[in-house]
């Protein structure tokens, strides 16, 4: 009986638990909506007699009384912009660029954390139920440290906004006051469930208290979403605003000005992204630990979690792109011109580099993966696939980075007969390019189907059947793709850019339906061998970290390139940068700067790395060499 | 069953392959054109065979 009313209890002070956090997510929204979600806000209106004088929304196009001041009109000076001996504008890059990475870190890493641990407690086998939740652990262990870095971050932000563009964070204070008021309460939610979550592990391991840890994953993670959505909302408002008049006066209505037209867009972009950027984090912090390992238990383990992260990472690297096409579609519709900047004008060169990482980013998971097979008895049977595999590959990489014009001297632009090479210049083209990359893609899935098969030989009795079906899915599929972009030459732009949606359909038809017939064909499969983690090259590992360290660098230029399409103006066409750093760089400084960032992120985050370190006192819930451990995706 | 598995023939092997082919063309010209991916672009497919 003691014992029933002790559960009982537990029980019940277990709901109390969520209903606070529950209650502590839903507070900050409840204490903004006085703030005037509606579309009668109350505070100016109401004392005086005065009538209320009344505006136009410039993106809305709702009339809205007026309620904020107009956007400060800047003059480079000292009061609007303060000068400390240097390039005020490269310091707050910086500290942005830096707040950005730890914030995505610690933003994507609880998501990991709570898929595993959910597939920890649906787990039957125990042994792997246990693998689980040790690796959720040390998931969120790792964020906690970052965590404490992020908020550092973000006060070196504010403080550097405060001191060095007054005037404009003034202003973009007064229009996001309840916004800024409710991240600020969430954040507060978001310390205090992050630090519960991650103290309470052990003592609620087992049975319903494990639920409502798990519950409490999610909501961890929900008001991390939301903490990111508010933030994205500042920098949307600044290239694409809405809720206030052409003068930059607030009209009242506080969802206008959250909601403009590219909020969405970003939000899902750099959702995509920073699961993306975590997963490569962590494969990093795994590739770290087991190149340090000394036993082969420990490097077993991180085998395997860089596997698992690195799996994580690519699974939403593969939509990112189509999240980018949205945003830029957006953006178009937004403004022509700032479309024309971004990719056929002043930033278009950095889509190039751009172009180069992606391909980077592909060509090193295939790597990983072929490295990965060296863990599995059997694989040998697909080696000889590899070496065609690489020739695609670099064909369609060297394809997929060739520029459509190249800056030149006038003596070279004669020699040539033009801006485009007389041969190459066939390449530069979007119809080429969109080609290669789905023929990337492509590659990658084939080259996932292989790993998927490794060690296995299907036993089902229409494995013929479903062997010839995955032959014609992806030989068709390549045809298609390679037709479509010969095809594309010969038909206008206008005709031509409707051509990558069957492209990209093709490229999704053989990610789907390839990968899922290929692993409902290897339920049951015979196992040549069990996958012996830790027996893979260390170049496997230095592939890791070449994925991370491209991510990051992708991720610094991608930041740079929608930043600096705002040109000159704090926010498009509402308030202009009069500081005397209101140009474009150079390419050459810009992707200096973002190494700059790179480096400095990893040097820390290897600090980072090593705290976490210091906290383990054994090898966790190894995974004796050669002993079966999960993988994702029917790995095993 | 694997036994079973392998005991299909080179030549019906190909047939499949064959089969499948031609599934798989049918499948991706359902998306190139019939499948209403050209007509949310409003894409005319056949501008190249018109002109």
């Amino acid at each position: 009986m003691a014992t029933i009313t002790k559960q009982a209890r537990k029980k019940i002070w277990a709901f109390l638990a969520l209903g606070t956090f529950v209650g502590l997510l839903l507070l900050p929204l409840f204490l903004s909506l006085p703030a005037g979600a509606g579309d009668t806000p109350a505070p100016a209106a109401s004392t005086d007699a005065k009538p209320v004088e009344k505006s136009r929304d410039v993106w809305y196009k709702t009339e809205g009384p007026v309620i904020g001041a107009p956007a400060p009109k800047t003059t480079d000076s000292a009061k609007d912009y303060p000068r400390y001996n240097f390039e005020s504008r490269v310091i707050l890059w910086v500290a942005l660029q830096q707040h950005l990475y730890y914030g995505s870190f610690v933003l994507a890493v609880p998501i990991f954390c709570m898929i595993v641990e959910y597939l920890g407690v649906i787990t039957k086998d125990k042994a792997l139920s246990r693998k689980y939740d040790q690796l959720a652990y040390d998931f969120v262990k790792i964020s906690l440290t970052a965590y404490s870095i992020t908020a550092l971050l973000g006060g070196i932000v504010i403080f550097t906004f405060l001191t060095l563009y007054p005037t404009f964070f003034g202003y973009l204070s007064s229009i996001f006051r309840p916004v800024m008021a409710t991240y600020a309460l969430l954040f507060i939610a978001e310390s205090g469930t992050l630090y519960i979550y991650y103290y309470a592990w052990e003592r609620m391991r087992e049975g319903f208290l494990k639920w409502i840890h798990v519950a409490m994953s999610v909501i961890l993670n929900v008001i991390g979403t939301v903490l990111m959505m508010l933030a994205n909302s500042w920098i949307a408002f600044m290239q694409s605003p809405a809720g206030v008049d052409a003068d930059g006066r607030y009209l009242g209505n506080v969802w206008h000005v959250i909601h403009t037209t590219l909020w969405n867009p970003i939000n899902v972009h750099r959702l995509l992204g920073n699961m993306a950027f975590g997963g490569g984090v962590v494969a990093a912090y795994a590739a770290y630990r087991f190149l340090t390992a000394k036993s082969d238990e420990e490097r077993a383990h991180y085998d395997w979690m860089g596997y698992v992260a690195m799996f994580i990472g690519i699974c939403f690297l593969i939509p990112l792109p189509f999240a980018g096409y949205w945003l830029m579609r957006e953006v178009y519709a937004y403004r022509q011109q700032m479309g024309i900047t971004l990719m056929g004008g002043l930033l278009a060169w950095l889509f190039i580099i751009q172009a180069v990482m992606i391909g980077a980013l592909f060509l090193t998971a295939n790597y990983y993966l072929w490295q990965g097979m060296d863990r599995m008895p059997g694989a040998e049977r697909f080696q000889k696939y590899i070496k065609y595999m690489v020739f695609v590959l670099i064909m369609c990489f060297i394809v997929w980075l060739t520029p459509h014009t190249m800056v030149m001297t006038p003596a070279e632009l004669k020699a040539m007969g033009g801006q485009q090479h007389p041969v190459l210049g066939n390449y530069g083209v979007m119809s080429a390019k969109n080609g290669a990359i789905n023929t990337i893609i492509t590659t990658t899935v084939l080259s996932f189907i292989m790993y998927q098969r490794a060690n296995k030989i299907p036993t089902v009795k229409w494995a013929p059947y479903g062997n010839a079906f995955l032959f014609g899915l992806f030989t068709m599929a390549y045809v298609n793709i390679i037709w479509l972009a010969i095809y594309g030459y010969y038909i206008p732009a206008n005709v031509r850019v409707g051509l990558s949606v069957p492209q990209v359909a093709s490229t999704l038809s053989c990610l789907f339906i390839g990968v899922i017939l290929n692993s409902i064909m290897l339920k049951g499969a015979k196992d040549v061998g069990p996958i012996v983690w830790g027996k893979i090259s260390v170049r496997g590992q230095y592939a890791l970290i070449m994925l991370a360290t491209s991510f990051t660098w992708m991720m610094g230029l991608m930041g740079y390139i929608r930043s600096s399409v705002r040109l000159f103006w704090h926010v498009n066409e509402i308030m202009r940068d009069n500081s005397p750093w209101a140009f474009t760089h150079t390419i050459g400084f810009g992707a200096n700067m973002i190494s700059f960032n790179v480096l400095f992120f990893w040097l820390t985050i290897l600090f980072v790395f090593w705290l976490g370190a210091l906290g383990v006192r054994k090898a966790p819930a190894t995974a004796p060499v050669g002993q079966k451990v999960p993988a994702p995706a029917g790995s095993r | 069953m694997a036994e079973k598995a392998g005991q299909v023939t080179t030549g019906m092997k190909i047939a499949i392959a064959v089969i499948s082919l031609i599934l798989a063309t049918g499948y991706f010209t359902f998306l190139d054109w019939g499948g209403g991916a050209m007509k949310i672009q409003g894409l005319d497919y056949f501008y190249l065979f018109r002109k």
